[in-house]
């Protein structure tokens, strides 16, 4: 398709200034299940979004339906959408940064591997899997590959684009002992087959699920407590999400009127690495601008919001580079995130605890989670820590607390940090005390 | 949106391999959203979705694509690379292909997208203001309408003459949400009406101004609540809404992509107690323009009425074609999609515990200590454990038959098969609420339901402490 002719045809319906996102994704699926290919799925997609401004008022829209009137449809929705909005804050296009870090991150030997290898390396991992304990009895072994292409033009010439692929597996492996079953996940994301650890990956699913045999609840009370990575990852996730600047200037977020203030222990400090080289690695964001990094908080103290270009404005300041766009309006995200680990093991992290609980999993913190006062309930099961050491399994327990006071008690990490899913780099962390419900 | 004869073609290259059933399902969405911040537009949204999905099925294997391009060369690539996993020798060519009827469970007269722009804005401007007015302490108010008016056309095959459908989907839905500021924080109470259904639907049916008030008298009565007591307590559950414990709890485990593989705790179920004599319960996905209904499932199965469990005994499942296979059971039009990008499987429409005997005001009056649940934000479920959660966003304790002081920061948490043994009390008020089920086939439009029930004995989560 010919861009230019999308620029021309807006600025003669009097669109002022403009700019387009041109999406392109391949992917590719397998899960296993009882030795046989279950579900496999090859997909190709693109989408077009497209976006305006018209008397100072942003408009946009997006379609995957690319023919002759793709670029008519665009331009009637942004007039449509730009005439109904009615914010008072006049939008504009961002004209360009003067510098951007471009790096490359797509690995083309993923995407050339052949299929079969890739199915050859997940049935192995299904073997081992159903070898590791006789107790295994069902195992479901998947894998997942993406590769997506983005290019970003605008009415002033900027012309960006940026690659990326990544694949992921994951194990679920149940065991039934009798009546009970238990189980566990484990999952590898990276774009580089070979560093795939196939013995720890399984070792993680199966003796993750059998260490949860003969587990019980514990009494209702508060416990010194310490949180496994990913579980961390999705507490700063939120803690994060109130960072954006969007939700502080709409007196929505715990986070209003914090900047420069000391809001948790010193022992915290986050970084966002957008720069980094890894599967996350991005460096322009949705409206243009060039990514940096940063740190957003240091030693327990708040030092930046995420902001884009309409945010910024509003708190005169400049754009973090965290404006996000997908076809709607401009949003602002955050991704490769560090947290700074500690220096001692997990053994030595947990080794001053009399009493205390290790939490491994929750469920129902989406529902359980209130964004805006940080306060939170949810479904958790780990184990007991006693004098030191890690004892009986738990489950059915609740974890409740408040996200800020907990980063106030957070007494520390440990040296385990990795980089999770969520694109949240994090180690187990030490809470003084938090409230666990059970009996 | 494709001619018959190229879904033929196309059907046929993905049959070469040895496939015993293929289906093309092709997408057309527009769709238009509005979101206002304190009765103002900050976002209105007009995207449109587009594309196709392939699926082969060959004894227990499934292989699935989809595609943005709608052109003859995309679509029969497409079903070469699917084929190509398989390679065994054609069982049938499709040689014709026809379109039956189906019976209309969906019938609008007012269309949402005839409705003038305006119109829609200075409703959603008048919740705003009912929202705001309630007190002084609503620092916020976001209301906002989403409506999607989906062409479906599904061809499919599982011999020489392959079927046609052609379908249409409109649904709606309405958001409120009041936030409140106090000297202890910020509270947020929500309220979503959705329809399968016309404009009269939000303006006539229900009574929009009553929920506009109740969502900013909510959002103001919490900022005073305390906080949730633990333990093990009776809990009254609302009616509505309220069945979201039985979606999470006892829903997702019957659904055959959890029945089939043995991953779920009522895999051999059928036939057996799992449910308090008192219960009985459904998925009905026919029922005339709810939010959760449609006139045939995404792999061109007529919905139905589907009895789930009787009296207790567990006598049915949500069954989709391929997961069916494995259970030797027929699917029964609950195969559902968010889209084409997403293979389909056994999901819930309209899922409900039937009504029962009891007064719902007798049932708390009968009960001398406990939380009466009024509205919760949701939960999820673990279908091999059985093991659920889910947080109340409204609850209260009672005490002496009377329901007393609000708390917040409520957690339920157990385990399917308990929480169905443990109903004791079934009410007469059967009533249902629209929410949106994530899963394996993506987020999709579903009523939850049940009368007022109780539980006798359930583990509550909240920073409380113990209940007195």
């Amino acid at each position: 398709m010919n861009f230019n002719k999308f620029f021309e045809l807006a600025a003669s319906r009097g669109i002022e200034e403009s700019q387009l996102l041109i999406s392109k994704s391949n992917s590719l699926s397998i899960s296993l299940f009882r030795h046989e290919i279950e579900n496999f799925s090859v997909n190709d997609s693109q989408s077009v979004s497209a976006a305006g401004i018209v008397n100072g008022k942003f408009g946009s829209s997006t379609t995957q339906k690319l023919d002759k009137d793709t670029f008519g449809f665009l331009v009637d929705k942004i007039l449509l959408t730009a005439s109904l909005n009615e914010k008072e804050e006049t939008a504009d296009i961002f004209k360009g940064s003067e510098k951007y870090h471009k790096k490359t991150v797509y690995n083309p030997a993923l995407a050339e591997t052949k299929a079969e290898d890739k199915l050859a390396l997940i049935k192995s991992i299904e073997d081992k899997t159903y070898a590791a304990d006789p107790r295994v009895c069902e195992v479901e072994v998947s894998y997942a590959e993406r590769e997506s292409a983005s290019e970003f033009y605008n009415s002033y010439g900027l012309k960006l684009k940026q690659k990326s692929n990544y694949f992921y597996i994951s194990v679920y492996a149940i065991l039934r002992e009798g009546e009970v079953t238990k189980n566990n996940y484990a999952i590898v994301l990276d774009k580089d087959l070979s560093a795939v650890d196939v013995d720890a990956l399984v070792k993680e699913a199966v003796e993750g699920a059998a260490k949860k045999f003969g587990a019980d609840s514990l009494l209702s009370k508060k416990y010194p407590t310490v949180i496994c990575r990913d579980v961390m990852a999705s507490l700063v996730n939120y803690f994060l999400s109130s960072a954006i600047a969007d939700q502080v200037q709409r007196h929505s977020s715990m986070l209003e009127g914090k900047l420069g203030q000391k809001i948790a222990s010193s022992k915290l400090t986050i970084e966002e690495k957008p720069l980094e080289k890894n599967v996350f690695f991005s460096y322009f964001d949705g409206e243009g601008v060039a990514r940096t990094n940063k740190a957003v908080v240091k030693n327990g103290v708040l030092k930046t919001y995420f902001y884009n270009r309409e945010t910024a404005k509003k708190d005169g300041v400049e754009s973090t580079g965290n404006g996000s766009w997908g076809g709607g309006s401009i949003d602002t995200d955050f991704g490769n995130v560090f947290v700074k680990p500690g220096k001692q093991s997990f053994d030595e992290l947990i080794a001053d605890i009399d009493d205390g609980v290790y939490i491994t999993d929750v469920a129902g913190l989406g529902t359980g989670m209130n964004e805006i006062s940080g306060d939170f309930s949810c479904q958790a099961e780990g184990f007991r820590i006693v004098n030191g050491k890690l004892a009986e399994p738990l489950t059915l327990i609740t974890l409740s607390g408040n996200l800020l006071k907990m980063l106030k008690d957070l007494k520390g990490f440990a040296n385990d940090a990795k980089m999770t899913v969520q694109s949240i780099s994090v180690a187990s962390a030490y809470i003084k005390s938090m409230n666990i419900g059970g009996k | 949106m494709i001619s018959k004869s190229l879904a033929q073609k196309v059907l046929n290259v993905a049959l070469s391999t040895g496939g015993d059933y293929a289906e093309l399902y092709v997408e057309e969405t527009t769709a238009e959203s509005y979101m206002l911040e304190n009765g103002r537009v900050e976002s209105a949204g007009a995207p449109q979705t587009y594309g196709c999905g392939l699926r082969i099925l060959n004894g227990f294997r499934s292989v699935y694509g989809y595609t943005s391009d709608l052109s003859p060369k995309s679509l029969l690539s497409l079903a070469e690379k699917l084929s190509a996993s398989y390679s065994d020798p054609r069982k049938f060519t499709v040689e014709k292909i026809v379109s039956p009827r189906v019976k209309q469970n969906i019938n609008i007269k007012d269309h949402i997208r005839d409705v003038p722009t305006e119109t829609k804005l200075d409703y959603l401007k008048e919740i705003a203001g009912i929202i705001k007015d309630v007190d002084p302490r609503i620092v916020r108010v976001q209301t906002g309408l989403s409506s999607s008016y989906r062409q479906t056309e599904i061809y499919n095959a599982e011999g020489p003459v392959g079927n046609h459908f052609n379908n249409v989907q409109e649904r709606a839905r309405v958001f409120m949400i009041a936030i409140a500021a106090g000297q202890d924080g910020i509270e947020t109470a929500f309220s979503g009406p959705g329809c399968s259904d016309g404009w009269s639907y939000f303006t006539e049916k229900i009574d929009y101004r009553k929920l506009a008030r109740e969502a900013g008298e909510k959002a103001v009565m919490m900022l005073t609540a305390k906080e949730c007591p633990s333990g093990r307590y009776t809990v009254v559950i609302t009616n509505g809404w309220g069945g979201v414990l039985f979606h999470e709890a006892c829903g997702h485990p019957l659904e055959a992509s959890a029945t089939s593989k043995g991953l779920s705790v009522f895999s051999d179920s059928i036939g057996k107690q799992i449910a308090s004599s008192c219960v009985s319960a459904w998925d009905d996905g026919t029922i005339a323009n709810e939010w959760g209904s449609d006139n045939i499932d995404s792999e061109g199965v007529p919905t139905q009425k589907n009895e789930l469990i009787r009296d207790g005994i567990c006598v049915g499942f949500m069954v989709d074609r391929f997961n069916g296979r494995r259970l030797g059971m027929k699917p029964n039009g609950t195969a559902r999609r968010q889209s084409y990008r997403y293979c389909p499987t056994s999901r819930m429409s309209n899922t409900y515990i039937a009504a029962g005997k009891d007064d719902p005001e007798q049932i708390i009056k009968d009960t001398p200590l406990g939380i009466y649940v009024a509205n919760f934000g949701g939960g999820s479920v673990d279908p091999s454990t059985g093991e659920f959660n889910f947080s109340a966003s409204e609850a209260y304790i009672i005490r002496d038959g009377k329901i007393c002081e609000p708390v917040k920061g409520c957690t339920l948490i157990g385990t399917g098969q308990e929480v169905l043994m443990q109903i004791d009390r079934v009410g007469n008020d059967l009533a249902l609420g629209q929410g949106n089920c994530g899963a394996a086939s993506g987020s999709i439009p579903v009523n939850v339901g049940q009368p007022t029930i109780r539980l006798k004995e359930i583990t509550v989560g909240g920073r409380g402490g113990k209940l007195e």
